[in-house]
């Protein structure tokens, strides 16, 4: 009983079973409501999970495999140039000279999807392209804004304790700022892949290419087939914190130090 | 006990810092020489006292090349120069430096450390393990040199970021409030690394801040109060040094804590107060 009394006191430490026990209630209420909801509902909003099922597996047998691979593949190589890109601005900014770069890369998260499209619509004549770049474009002003914060944050002492031991002044941005923060580039990899995810998904339902999750969910969209989405939905999401989990992972397993 | 003055080792020349146009600390002039005993390896002990915010912090910043003063010079001994008394402007390097928070690379572990404060020595890759595996014995690491930072105590962190500077910079040490925060314990071990370094030698000099008073009088030979100076009867808002105490002179360095050093420790609070 105590037990029980204790998951709703403020503050209360509980173990990992107990915690288990937690999500297990919620788990059980959220999927009972929707059984319950979707047998009694009128209006038929929301699918009932017999059509959510039914969705997954007509979009199996039609190739949800392929489609999850397009946008990984397309997801992975818009994160290669965004953060090789990103990496190598926010490293320079230390350099007077080249802060500007980092700055202005920053201040780009305002500009709106369609102005850039216009442009690139210009530039770039495949369609695969050009979702790669409208993402590597906004994930690079996150990424940007996300690393600048990270060496902001650095600090003082470990600039002047680099110093001491007779680096120079590169030594002490290879040592601190690069080496020293590789970890906390992957976590902001990680928090930035979310955005990316979610813009992934938009950009290939706006831009018309071939495949990929988005362009399912559009054309599921048009037919106004509940199960259908709901079952994408499902799948995006269950993808994403898929990569969200093997990058958390990855980071605590090659470095130990890292305690974020 | 009887010592001799050599040559000198610390030169600090009308020393002024400022920051964003508000004066730090102003006029600070010191000397320090190479206090030498008979049949024994004498390094130097040099205490900083003073209330908060008087500036012993930005003046450690200047003696270890961290900071550029707007005026004056800090010069140490020129152990590369043939040259009698020969000094050198301190840079970057030239003296180590161990923080209030024992800073240290987040992800190099005590051993990687070790043998990258070691990098620039021109020793072999043999001499330098046979160096680490010496010291991590001597300050009691030896179970603990595949550890990262995060996973130490804070007195292990002082000991590895002790060692470090020791590797890599040359004689002189600079440890800013080294005893803060330390249980009994962890005070002895800290006295028992000034011992260890001033043992090995002559020219090792540490220069140290503290709030214990009592600690200062008891570790140092030669003490700087820093305060705000009073000047023409009203108190200035910069500091400088306000006393200074030579316990070699007083015949007080080296000896017990006693009667004589409890009078030097309520002079120096008495000076503190008004400063």
């Amino acid at each position: 009983m105590n037990t029980i009394k204790n998951f709703f006191k403020p503050f209360e430490k509980i173990n990992a079973q107990q915690s288990f026990v937690i999500y297990l209630i919620w788990f059980l209420i959220v999927f009972g409501f929707w059984f319950i909801s979707a047998g009694m509902s009128e209006t038929h909003l929301f699918p009932s999970p017999q059509q959510v099922l039914t969705g997954l597996v007509d979009l199996y047998n039609e190739g949800l495999i392929v489609h999850i691979q397009s946008s990984l593949w397309l997801c992975l190589r818009a994160i290669l140039i965004s953060v090789s890109l990103s990496l190598i601005i926010c490293y320079l900014s230390p350099v007077p000279f080249l802060q500007f770069f980092s700055k202005v890369m920053s201040k780009l998260r305002y500009l709106p999807l369609t102005g850039i499209t216009f442009y690139l619509v210009i530039l770039i004549d495949s369609g695969r392209t050009m979702q790669i770049w409208v993402l590597v474009i906004f994930m690079s002003t996150y990424l940007t804004t996300s690393l600048l914060a990270m060496i902001k944050e650095i600090p003082q002492e470990e600039f002047d304790h680099a110093r001491t031991l007779k680096c120079n002044r590169w030594e002490v941005l290879w040592e601190v700022v690069i080496k020293g923060r590789i970890d906390y580039v992957i976590e902001i990899i990680r928090q930035n892949l979310a955005i990316v995810w979610m813009m992934l998904v938009t950009v290939e339902s706006i831009l018309v290419a071939t495949g990929g999750l988005g362009f399912l969910i559009k054309n599921s969209d048009k037919f106004m087939n509940h199960g259908r989405i709901v079952a994408l939905q499902i799948v995006i999401l269950t993808v994403g914190l898929s990569i969200d989990f093997i990058l958390d992972r990855s980071r605590r397993i090659l470095f130990r130090y890292s305690k974020l | 006990m009887n010592y001799t003055l050599k040559d000198t080792i610390l030169y600090v020349d009308n020393l002024s810092i400022s920051y964003d146009g508000k004066v730090v600390i102003k006029d600070i002039t010191f000397e320090e020489k190479n206090v030498t005993r008979e049949n024994l390896v004498t390094g130097q002990t040099i205490a900083f006292v003073g209330r908060s915010g008087r500036g012993k912090s930005t003046l450690f910043k200047a003696l270890t090349g961290l900071v550029k003063p707007n005026s004056g010079r800090v010069l140490i001994s020129d152990l590369n120069s043939s040259e009698k008394n020969s000094a050198l402007q301190v840079k970057e390097g030239d003296v180590g430096f161990v923080d209030q928070k024992y800073t240290l690379f987040r992800n190099k572990t005590i051993y990687q450390s070790f043998l990258f404060a070691l990098r620039k020595k021109n020793i072999t890759a043999v001499q330098k393990e046979e160096m680490i595996n010496e010291y991590l014995k001597n300050w009691g690491l030896e179970k603990f040199k595949d550890q990262y930072p995060c996973e130490l105590s804070g007195g292990q962190r002082q000991r590895t970021a002790i060692i470090e500077q020791i590797f890599s910079s040359g004689h002189y040490m600079i440890l800013d409030e080294p005893f803060s925060g330390l249980d009994v314990g962890n005070i002895e071990n800290v006295k028992e690394a000034f011992q260890l370094i001033t043992n090995q030698h002559d020219l090792n000099t540490i220069i140290f801040s503290t709030h214990d008073i009592e600690l200062a009088v008891e570790l140092a030979d030669s003490i700087y109060v820093i305060g705000y100076p009073t000047i023409n009867g009203k108190k200035a808002d910069y500091g400088t040094i306000v006393m200074h105490v030579d316990m070699k002179k007083l015949g007080l360095s080296w000896n017990k804590f006693d009667k004589a050093h409890l009078t030097v420790v309520k002079e120096i609070k008495e000076a503190m107060l008004l400063s």
